[in-house]
């Protein structure tokens, strides 16, 4: 099982902290899929351009590490991991 | 009048005298505006070497160049001084619509010299200047102040930046409040206008100020607004959540110092993050400065029905995970607490953060806390209590308000204190982010995010997404995002549309405004020039290389938890990288060839 936990605008989106995804090994794009539907909101514009790549400023942590700096979309998420999902944000 | 030209103010409180003086067009070119222009004169004017609360210290209020025009979020201005708390050259910038007025008034700069004999506030109607007696809001704090004056002068439009208490008392975290909510809030510089028995700044100004093309300027303002409103940081995130969006990202990421910087995850920022800001109902609505369309402010209410303005990131950081806090409503409180008494919510958070380790070592004992309440990490009532306590210097709040630096020091453990260059640290732990620490360590006016914020390309990914933990092309990003910064203040925009907007955007603006056709590079030099000047003052009034660190903890010790467990600081291998990009000798001082190519 995987964890996939909502933050900032997410969150007020789609009103969950996470769901939980039964799979042993996903690619991360594939995984976001599943998150869509397990939600039940669509929240793939907010992280995504409308090709599929990340927008810039979208936050994907596999375990707290940024996906961009493993695999980007095609990184690999196993089963007990931790996926966290945040839109573009910035502040000071 | 043209964005170009400008009149500067300059008032001797001593004497109660006042002259406008013209300035140099070449000096706006050079120095652009705000920041900048207010530190060029800054320097060529004040002895590096003063005592900050001597009358030989000036205070200035400096506009940027678009300050006041249709450009968004052209409202901000800085307070320029010899800061109290790190005694380097300050330079506290605000937002809010204070700025625009005094721009609208027709000045560039406001330069305060001397000392009144007595409390008093300066009352500036467009030309019309006066010295008001201010010994009856002497003690009053930035609400109550701001309600009386507004009152007393009648004119519809004034504008009110003040002291509260904390900035009467000198102590050494004091902000400058303008219209209750907003702060030039770091470096102590409140202290150098209470010093000067100064309690405020009323301000009305009706100008209008002109563009040098106003057609090429109203095009590209509007270009802006539109890459403003179609950003989704700045259309979307900063508008729902403010900057507090950025709790959980810094949380997650592994770099939210928690308890004085012991730890880096803070396990109940579910509690207190700008999410539980909206869904416990303490967020009212958004809040815009002058012409701005992004409307990151909060107009918060709690429960009791007190409201007010903010958190923001950083004073809910600092008042909150900083120092073990997970109450929402008492982090709310101590940051109205701040902007009541008018002090810096980073510096005051982390102060008494700084003070909750020396109590949980022993160090600090009970018996000197005067019944207040134990000084311990998670102690909601000690951050309300000490917060106000440090505001008016009651109490342990005495020791407090010399800022974390001095307090550790007096302890016998300076190492304690977060800070650089005695000025606290802000929201972000630099062991995982080597290029932000490489800027809290080189800042002009030490430990300070905003004036290189690496945050943005090492882990919001914006305009690209760096490895935080990566050495290789650091130092070069780092000068860049200083430089940029110090570009975007003097024009006194907000920093905030740089998520938006880049150098190119902000070259079109300025030229169009004022018909200088700089280059990109040209826009960009006069930012470095900026940078330089500032770390000249700071040179003179003894700063060197070894100022250029960080705390013990940050370079020794590896962070124990969370998923960048075992991170360390790699600052010391960046700095000789950071003088060569920047032209500068291997000891930070700055050769005459790089002086002479910055027209210094």
């Amino acid at each position: 099982m995987i964890k996939v936990k909502f933050y900032t605008l997410l969150r007020l989106l789609i009103k969950k902290a996470e769901v939980e995804i039964e799979v042993d090994k996903i690619k991360i794009r594939d995984l976001l899929r599943l998150s869509q539907e397990a939600a039940g909101v669509k929240f793939f514009h907010k992280l995504l351009e409308d090709d599929g790549s990340m927008k810039t400023g979208t936050i994907i942590l596999l375990n707290g590490k940024h996906i961009s700096h493993i695999d980007n979309l095609d990184t690999i998420a196993r089963k007990g991991d931790v996926v966290s999902l945040f839109p573009p944000g910035g502040g000071g | 009048m043209k964005i170009k030209e400008g009149k500067l103010l300059r008032i001797n409180l001593t004497a109660q005298t006042t002259k406008e003086e013209g300035i140099d067009p070449q000096l706006i070119k050079n120095f652009i505006g705000g920041r900048g222009l207010g530190t060029k004169f800054f320097y060529d004017e004040v002895d590096p070497n003063i005592d900050p609360f001597s009358e030989s210290n000036k205070l200035i209020f400096a506009n940027g160049l678009l300050t006041g025009t249709d450009a968004p979020t052209g409202g901000r201005y800085m307070v320029i001084t010899k800061g109290p708390l790190n005694e380097t050259i300050a330079s506290s910038n605000s937002g809010g619509v204070f700025g625009a007025v005094l721009r609208k008034a027709g000045y560039y700069l406001i330069i305060i010299e001397g000392k009144s004999k007595y409390p008093v506030y300066l009352h500036i109607s467009n030309d019309n200047v006066e010295f008001k007696d201010a010994s009856h809001l002497w003690g009053l704090n930035t609400h109550n102040t701001t309600d009386k004056i507004i009152e007393e002068i009648g004119e519809k439009g004034t504008r009110v930046a003040c002291i509260g208490p904390a900035g009467e008392k000198l102590v050494k975290l004091a902000a400058i409040i303008n219209e209750k909510h907003r702060a030039a809030g770091r470096s102590g510089v409140g202290a150098v206008m209470g010093s000067k028995n100064l309690k405020a700044l009323a301000v009305k100004g009706t100008n209008k100020i002109e563009s040098e093309d106003k057609d090429a300027f109203s095009t590209e303002v509007k270009a802006s607004i539109e890459k403003i409103r179609k950003h989704p940081v700045t259309s979307e995130g900063l508008p729902a959540l403010g900057t507090k969006i950025l709790d959980s990202i810094i949380n997650e990421n592994g770099l939210y110092p928690t308890k004085n910087f012991q730890f880096s995850t803070f396990e109940f920022c579910e509690e207190v993050n700008g999410e539980a800001l909206v869904n416990k109902g303490y967020l009212k609505k958004n809040k815009a400065c002058f012409a701005c369309p992004i409307s990151c402010g909060r107009e918060t209410q709690l429960p009791s029905g007190r409201k007010g303005e903010g958190p923001e990131y950083e004073s809910g950081w600092a008042l909150g995970a900083n120092c073990g806090v997970k109450d929402l409503i008492a982090i709310t409180e101590a940051n109205f607490i701040c902007n009541e008494l008018g002090l810096d919510t980073i510096s005051a958070g982390a102060t008494i953060a700084a003070a909750m380790e020396l109590y949980e070592k022993g160090l600090i004992k009970k018996e000197e806390l005067n019944n207040g309440p134990e000084l311990k990490f998670g102690s909601s009532e000690a951050v309300v209590y000490y917060t106000r306590q440090m505001a008016l210097r009651e109490g342990f709040g005495d020791k407090l308000a010399e800022g974390s630096f001095r307090l550790t020091q007096s302890y016998g453990h300076p190492e304690l204190s977060m800070s650089v260059k005695k000025q606290e640290l802000p929201a972000y732990d630099p062991r995982v982010v080597q290029g932000l620490g490489l800027n809290y360590a080189t800042s002009n006016r030490g430990g300070c995010h905003v004036r290189g914020y690496m945050i943005s390309p090492e882990v919001l990914g914006i305009p690209e997404k760096l490895d935080p933990l990566e050495l290789e092309g650091k130092p070069k990003w780092v000068m860049i995002f200083q430089d940029l910064t110090a570009l975007i203040d003097s024009c006194g925009l907000c920093l905030f549309t740089s998520f938006a907007l880049g150098l190119e955007d902000y070259t079109k603006l300025i030229n169009a405004a004022t018909g200088y056709n700089f280059s990109i590079e040209q826009a960009l030099q006069a930012g470095e020039r900026i940078w330089n000047l500032e770390r000249l003052f700071n040179i003179k009034a003894g700063f060197t290389a070894k100022d250029d660190t960080l705390p013990r903890r940050l370079l020794e010790d590896p962070i124990p938890d969370g998923p960048q467990k075992g991170a360390v600081s790699k600052v010391e291998t960046l700095i000789p990288q950071y003088y060569k990009v920047r032209g500068w000798n291997e000891d930070g001082t700055i050769p005459t060839k790089k002086l002479d190519e910055l027209e210094l």
